[in-house]
């Protein structure tokens, strides 16, 4: 403690090349810690979304490759099966658009509110649209996105099928995380067939509630070999890991993006050390003299390496606080909109504050080792005579 | 100029060694420094330089000696084996009665806190530090709390008559009063031996004398021993003993009194001037 001073004092010696050392590395702790975020705030947006009594199972072959809708019968017969409900990809374009620019899915209307009993429906949606063939339940995004209202009709003209169909909103999914429409899958069905294209005699997706979530396990297995030996063999999985597949490429992008903040950092080292390499270099003379007086190796590794170090945990410091003040931010920004509300996933937790201020004093004491470790090793001797 | 009237000096108040570590017994000869036999040799690229030969002296406590010579002729060589900054190549160094060859480089250190206190020509101050700092900058390595290595650093230039400067940093000092805040933090230590490197060399004629004139104080106002080395005439007129030294040997007999002979001449009008006897 008696050193701080003197500590201090160097510190303050050349402020603005302090001041922008500490900056650069302020700033590469800011941006590792936002980046530890992501994983963590990624896991907390699946868990959002996904249950974990909710199965979905699709063709094994692919996503586009399809099921026969009988499939779904047999799943809904199996013990532990609360309900299922198939989902057909209908690729809409809403007519004012002309291309799909919501997912749009054809679904049994009698069994969807079995299977998402944890999406909130405005009230009697479910019912409507179980009564009304035309009927289509729509995500509040979608909603607002087209000012649209329950009671109003629509057409949506499938890219898919041969069938433009009259909808009519009949219900609102309130969560944002549902950015979807359904359709009734009768009505398209009778549309198919009244085009004579035989209905539609097949499933995209199954998705299957079941009735505790330790019993999912065995049942993907059940519902996976059943479908073995079948022209459509099936791979099941979980909604968490269905939707966490999706999001499977943003946390390789994810992964890219810590190796190059670890880069980032490992450059910031060799600023660091570069400058504090400087700054012993500029004051060989009064370390040959502080050696001279009787400074030993130990004080002298001690002092240089205590410089290097505070400077860096003083930024660190301040980076950790910037990270937190702006996932602050974020979070009040989630707020202002529904686009914006994955914003609001990304929080600095306790590890990623520790990790922060751990990387930080890494970079202190990596990049004070080495001009440290020089100027105190060198015989004072020698130091005395390339100064003076 | 008269700043060590009324100064309570020597620092050796409670505790009477501030050092950490055993205190050191105190030599019993009255001989402080005896250099044995002493050379030292180094290599500078190919070729083997013989910095000193065969060197044997001796200075006794309360001295103020001067090594002199020209360039090359191995005083600061000297200096720097009597402070144990350095190590002979053959022969003994022995100062205060330890002999320094025993000692590695750590103990070294640590010997020097204790018993040496350095001027250098160019003042050496930590520019961040005020005077106050600079002069307590050697106390650090001992143990003693803030406010007394504070109460000392102000003694030690109240003794330089800089009392008056505590809060200045070495930029707003002239180049005699950076000298003197040097001089302030060689003796803050109480040291058994000041040893100085050419202090005058950076200074006016005004401030050189006024600085030699101050070292002579702390010999004999407080018994201090210095070693000095310089090319300075003027030294002659404030030095107890002058060794001369010539390409790495000690001058004595009719080649010391010439080489003597010879500063007095280049002293011009100092004809009169000379070692105390």
């Amino acid at each position: 403690m008696k050193y701080a001073g003197l500590v201090l004092a160097n510190l303050g010696r050349n402020k603005l090349r302090s001041l922008f050392t500490a900056g650069a590395i302020a700033l590469a702790v800011l941006l590792v810690c936002l980046l530890m975020t992501m994983p963590a705030g990624l896991d907390r947006l699946i868990s959002d979304l996904g249950s974990n009594t909710r199965i979905s199972v699709h063709n094994k072959a692919g996503l586009v490759y399809s099921m026969p809708q009988s499939f779904t019968r047999k799943v809904r017969q199996l013990d532990g099966v609360l309900a299922a409900v198939s989902m057909t990809w209908f690729g809409g374009a809403y007519e004012e658009e002309g291309k799909v620019t919501f997912p749009n899915f054809a679904v049994e209307a009698e069994h969807v509110g079995s299977v998402y009993p944890d999406y909130v429906f405005t009230p009697g949606a479910v019912e409507d649209f179980v009564r009304h063939r035309d009927g289509a339940i729509v995500g509040r995004k979608i909603m607002r996105q087209y000012g649209w209202k329950v009671g109003d009709r629509i057409t949506l003209r499938s890219t898919v099928w041969p069938a433009n169909l009259d909808l009519r909103i009949v219900g609102e999914i309130a969560d944002d995380n549902a950015p979807m429409l359904w359709i009734n899958r009768t009505y398209l069905d009778e549309t198919l067939k009244a085009a004579g294209r035989g209905g539609l005699g097949i499933a995209g997706i199954i998705w299957v509630r079941v009735d505790r979530p330790e019993r999912v396990g065995t049942l993907m297995s059940e519902i996976d070999e059943m479908s073995r030996n079948s022209e459509s063999p099936t791979a099941s999985e979980t909604e968490k890991s269905f939707i966490s597949n999706f999001f499977g490429s943003l946390k390789g992008f994810v992964t890219i993006i810590l190796i190059v903040t670890a880069l980032v950092s490992l450059c910031i080292v060799f600023i660091a050390a570069n400058t504090a390499s400087m700054a012993v270099r500029e004051r060989s003379g009064e370390i040959a003299v502080m050696k001279a007086m009787g400074f030993g190796r130990r004080a002298i590794f001690g002092t240089l390496l205590a410089e290097a170090t505070l400077l860096s945990s003083f930024a660190g410091a301040l980076g950790v606080a910037g990270a937190i003040a702006l996932t602050r931010a974020l979070k009040t920004v989630a707020t202002l909109g529904p686009t914006l509300g994955p914003l609001g996933n990304f929080t600095v937790t306790n590890d990623v504050v520790t990790a922060g201020l751990a990387l930080s004093l890494v970079v202190g004491l990596l990049s004070g080792l080495v001009p440290a470790l020089g100027a105190a090793r060198k015989p004072v001797v020698d130091a005395l005579r390339e100064v003076f | 100029m008269a700043p060590l009237r009324g100064v309570r000096y020597p620092l050796r108040m409670p505790p009477a060694d501030p050092f950490p570590g055993p205190p050191p017994s105190a030599p019993e000869e009255a001989t402080l420094i005896d250099i044995r036999h002493v050379s030292r040799r180094y290599r500078r690229g190919v070729d083997e330089v013989h910095a000193l030969e065969d060197v044997s002296l001796r200075i006794s406590p309360g001295r103020f000696v001067a090594f002199m010579g020209p360039s090359g002729s191995g005083k600061s060589t000297l200096m720097n084996l009597v402070s144990g900054l350095d190590r002979p190549s053959e022969g003994e160094v022995v100062v205060a009665g330890q002999s320094l060859g025993d000692l590695d480089e750590d103990e070294l250190a640590a010997w020097r806190a204790r018993h040496v206190g350095l001027i250098f020509q160019f003042f050496n101050l930590i520019p961040v530090l005020d005077a106050r700092d600079n002069v307590a900058l050697p106390l650090l390595l001992t143990e003693l709390g803030k406010a007394e290595r504070h109460r000392r650093a102000e003694t030690a230039l109240r003794v330089v008559g800089l009392d008056h400067r505590l809060d200045h940093r070495p930029n707003t000092l002239s180049g005699g009063e950076q000298q003197r805040v040097a001089i302030a933090r060689a003796i803050v230590t109480d040291p058994d031996l000041i040893v100085a490197d050419e202090p005058t060399g950076d200074l006016d004629a005004k401030n050189a004398e006024a600085t030699l004139g101050l070292l002579r104080e702390l010999t004999d106002a407080f018994g201090k021993t210095i070693v000095m080395v310089t090319h300075d005439p003027r030294a002659l007129r404030f030095v107890d003993e002058v060794f001369h030294l010539d390409k790495g040997l000690l001058l004595e007999g009719s080649d010391a009194e010439r080489a003597s002979e010879a500063i007095r001449l280049a002293a011009g009008g100092h004809a009169s001037a000379g070692a105390r006897p």
